[in-house]
């Protein structure tokens, strides 16, 4: 790979293409269980209104605002990059990192409250699309981390720099993606009526 | 052929085009059953034909892709095969232990092959697919194992190709899942759960890798188009399989005592299924597209392009057809079934083996690189008259299954099965007919290596 | 539009993706053994009639009975589905014990048949017990009707 060869190529859609076609994917698997949720919710408004009053929403709260952190903070890990800053490009990564660890801690918690409960996937179709969704997305975050660990990995070691940051950005987009699907999967499951 | 080696996968793809001709051989038997219900009763019951027709399937698509590693390994790795003696004492060992298993299944009523066979020891026979003697798994493992070895120590020791790392995978994976075969609980549904996870995770999981490293293979050498393009794309068509074949397993278990959330997941995922398939019919294309010279082996190339895209037919369209919880309600375990499987098998994997052998054959037998025009011609009207049989045995079962779904399961006043089947036994009578055509195409395609022996060899001028 | 498409990254997205979710399918089957008791009727395995049940299935394995009929749709699609045959015979194992004995040997001609396969009472007993412990399974309600 050259070195000058991201300044000669347009710069749009940022990251590598491979990760585009992955995040397509990704968001029309996620596009067709929402859309399977209102489907069904219309067939069953009451029992879906009544059981979604039991959803912890300023857990959800925090946790969007955790995710929009995070999200905020990648963006200024690659502004870092583009000035050639790794040391700041690393700190927002690793900040970006523990906001996607305190949204898993507040999750879990959520879980481990309806578990108490003996709540479970064959519970009722509410509990069965909210635990589906909220579980898968869940696993995103993980693996979102899990990327945004890597490229912090990688920039540590002075593997980016202004001319050649695809890597970040192909991890940025990815992220940006989790943070998208919870954007939507907050207001649809915890507080449309 | 650069390697000499590469020599030992031509037994294999003779023996596979033997078994092929012998599945459908029991499947015109079979096709027959259906409407003439005596037939060969109670010599050949329609289990045994059934076992023969689907076991020979399987044991000669292992077979062919056995061969086409053999071939196409040495090549990809730049170095002679590990041990072509092994690979020729497994071929050996791997031939008689289906013949002899073959010739338990006619032979000797299936229960009796089990008594001698000990299946009370370890009882793994009976199921679906999985028909064969505990011993004759066993062998399959070992023999599975010895080629695993064999082409990993190729690999390791050569060139490291993401053809080869695909196809390795791949060879694993169908090993590893394989193992799932000696599990056979009485509880029906974890029998039934885990016996999906040899089944569905090799024909819309492992195998897909195979396949893809296969047509690969054969993309890079007969388009000349750069490597680092196809090794790319084939690893992000084999992402998009497994990301939406493994969750898609759920799609098995809607009816079988399982949890009903699997209705959605396995909806939802396996409606992606046909995805892959659609990227790599586009993907074929644009690489023959783009090819920068012709080679003059044509019906390697056809056979190439008539996987990707009978694949995204028989298993990406006519799966999607059948794969919604509310559709498969109806159709779970009908004619739709059938026709999804002639179609997937041939267009996926018969086709993908015809391809490699189609293209390797020429070379295995001293051709510089294709048979001569005639020979060409011949396989090219057999690729035709298989293909399009297949289309119509394909729409036949369909048409089957449409109207025994609506009589059985839907109508006012459902009717019983055996009524049902009366009533469509002109869709079965249709779909014989296209079944002896398949087997015309089948004697035109075998002819091919016959004809035009002495001609010289088809030159891109053609 | 040459934005940089590399193969490196297309092999990251190929392992991460089989990883995740292979993991999501390993989670999904962990919950469905932890549902599987209350729906699979494994009560009737531990019973008293457990070891009859076993034996039914074993020779429902070793006669190939799969290689004719659908069990829970699954099998050949030559004779009927009989995962609900328990039902359809009026929830009687006499009734499927009845069927499979009277088969004649030789066929019936012109039409499709079940082998006579010379079981004993003991070996009619087990299977047709076997196929009623299938019929109580709960299967989401499949087939659609009696007919299967």
């Amino acid at each position: 790979m050259t070195a000058d060869r991201s300044v000669l190529q347009s710069n749009y859609p940022p990251g590598d293409l491979a990760i585009w076609i992955f995040i397509l994917a990704e968001l029309t698997v996620f596009a067709v269980f929402f859309a399977a949720y209102a489907f069904t919710r219309l067939q069953h408004v009451e029992l879906f209104n009544e059981y979604q009053l039991t959803l912890d929403r300023e857990a959800a709260l925090i946790n969007t605002l955790a995710l929009i952190t995070s999200s905020y903070f990648v963006v200024r890990a690659v502004s870092a990059i583009k000035v050639d800053d790794r040391r700041r490009c690393v700190h927002w990564l690793l900040a970006a990192i523990s906001m996607g660890l305190l949204f898993l801690i507040v999750k879990t918690f959520e879980y481990v409250h309806h578990y108490s409960e003996g709540i479970n996937l064959s519970s009722n179709t509410f509990y069965m699309f909210y635990l589906s969704l909220t579980f898968f997305h869940f696993m995103h975050v993980i693996m979102g981390m899990v990327i945004l660990a890597a490229i912090a990995v990688m920039a540590a070691r002075g593997k980016y720099s202004r001319q050649e940051h695809t890597g970040i950005e192909s991890g940025a987009s990815y992220w940006h993606m989790v943070d998208l699907v919870w954007l939507i999967l907050f207001p649809l499951v915890y507080v449309m009526r | 052929m650069q390697y000499q080696s590469q020599a030992v996968a031509k037994p294999y793809f003779i023996a596979a085009i033997a078994l092929f001709v012998a599945q459908v051989l029991f499947g015109l038997i079979m096709g027959l059953q259906y409407v003439v219900g005596d037939f060969l009763f109670p010599e050949i019951p329609f289990n045994v034909a059934r076992m023969v027709h689907t076991n020979a399937l399987i044991v000669w698509l292992l077979m062919a892709f056995m061969g086409a590693s053999y071939y196409l390994v040495p090549e990809e790795a730049e170095t002679e095969l590990y041990s072509p003696a092994l690979a020729t004492l497994m071929f050996w060992v791997f031939l008689v232990a289906a013949a002899l298993t073959v010739a338990g299944y006619l032979l000797l009523s299936y229960s009796t092959l089990a008594e001698i066979t000990m299946n009370k020891l370890l009882p793994t026979m009976g199921r679906e697919f999985l028909e064969q003697p505990t011993i004759t798994k066993i062998g399959i493992v070992i023999v599975a194992l010895a080629f695993l070895f064999n082409v990993g120590m190729t690999i390791l020791r050569g060139r490291k190709t993401v053809i080869n790392l695909v196809l390795l995978l791949g060879l694993t994976g169908l090993a590893v899942f394989f193992l799932f075969a000696f599990y056979n609980p009485v509880n029906l549904v974890l029998d039934k759960y885990f016996w999906w996870w040899v089944v569905h995770l090799w024909v819309e999981g492992v195998w897909e890798l195979i396949l893809g490293a296969i047509l690969a293979f054969v993309l890079v050498k007969t388009t000349g188009v750069d490597r680092e393009v196809i090794e790319k794309w084939l690893y992000v068509i084999i992402a998009m399989t497994l990301i939406t074949g493994i969750v898609g397993t759920g799609h098995h278990y809607y009816w079988i005592g399982t949890p009903e959330y699997w209705q959605w997941w396995g909806s939802i995922f396996s409606a992606m299924e046909p995805i892959p398939f659609f990227m790599m019919t586009v993907f074929a294309f644009n690489v023959v597209n783009k090819r920068r010279r012709d080679h003059p082996n044509k019906p390697a190339m056809l056979w190439a392009l008539g996987t990707a895209v009978m694949a995204f037919l028989g298993a990406g369209v006519w799966g999607f057809l059948h794969t919604l919880s509310p559709v498969n309600y109806y159709t779970h375990g009908s004619q739709i079934t059938a026709a999804h499987g002639h179609m997937a098998f041939y267009g996926a994997y018969v086709m993908i083996n015809i391809t490699i052998i189609s293209y390797a054959m020429p070379l295995l037998r001293g051709r510089n690189a294709a048979n001569s025009a005639k020979s060409q011609i011949w396989e090219m009207w057999s690729f035709w008259l298989m293909t399009i049989s297949m289309v119509f045995i394909t729409l036949f079962l369909t048409g089957a299954g449409i109207l025994q779904a609506y009589l059985q399961r839907m109508g006012e006043n459902p009717q019983p099965f055996m009524v049902v089947q009366e009533h469509i036994s002109l869709f079965y009578w249709l779909r014989e007919i296209a079944g002896v055509i398949f087997l015309i195409g089948l004697v035109v395609y075998i002819a091919s290596f016959f004809v035009g022996q002495n001609d010289p060899e088809a030159t891109t001028a053609n | 539009m040459a934005q940089p498409f590399t193969k490196i990254m297309a092999r990251n997205i190929f392992y991460g993706g089989t990883a995740f979710f292979f993991l999501l399918f390993l989670a999904l089957t962990f919950d469905t053994m932890g549902q599987l008791p209350q729906r699979d009727n494994r009560a009737a395995l531990s019973g008293e009639l457990g070891p009859v049940i076993a034996q039914g299935k074993l020779i429902w394995e070793e006669n190939n009975c799969i290689g004719c009929h659908t069990l829970l749709g699954e099998g050949a699609y030559f004779a009927p589905e009989l995962g609900n045959v328990y039902t359809r015979y009026g929830n009687s194992t006499d009734a499927i014990k009845g069927f499979i004995a009277s088969r004649p040997a030789e066929g019936i001609p012109g039409r499709r048949s079940m082998p006579q396969f010379n079981f004993s009472d003991e070996e009619l007993t087990a299977i047709a017990e076997f196929l009623k412990y299938v019929s109580e399974i709960n299967t989401a309600n499949w087939p659609p009707n009696i007919q299967g």
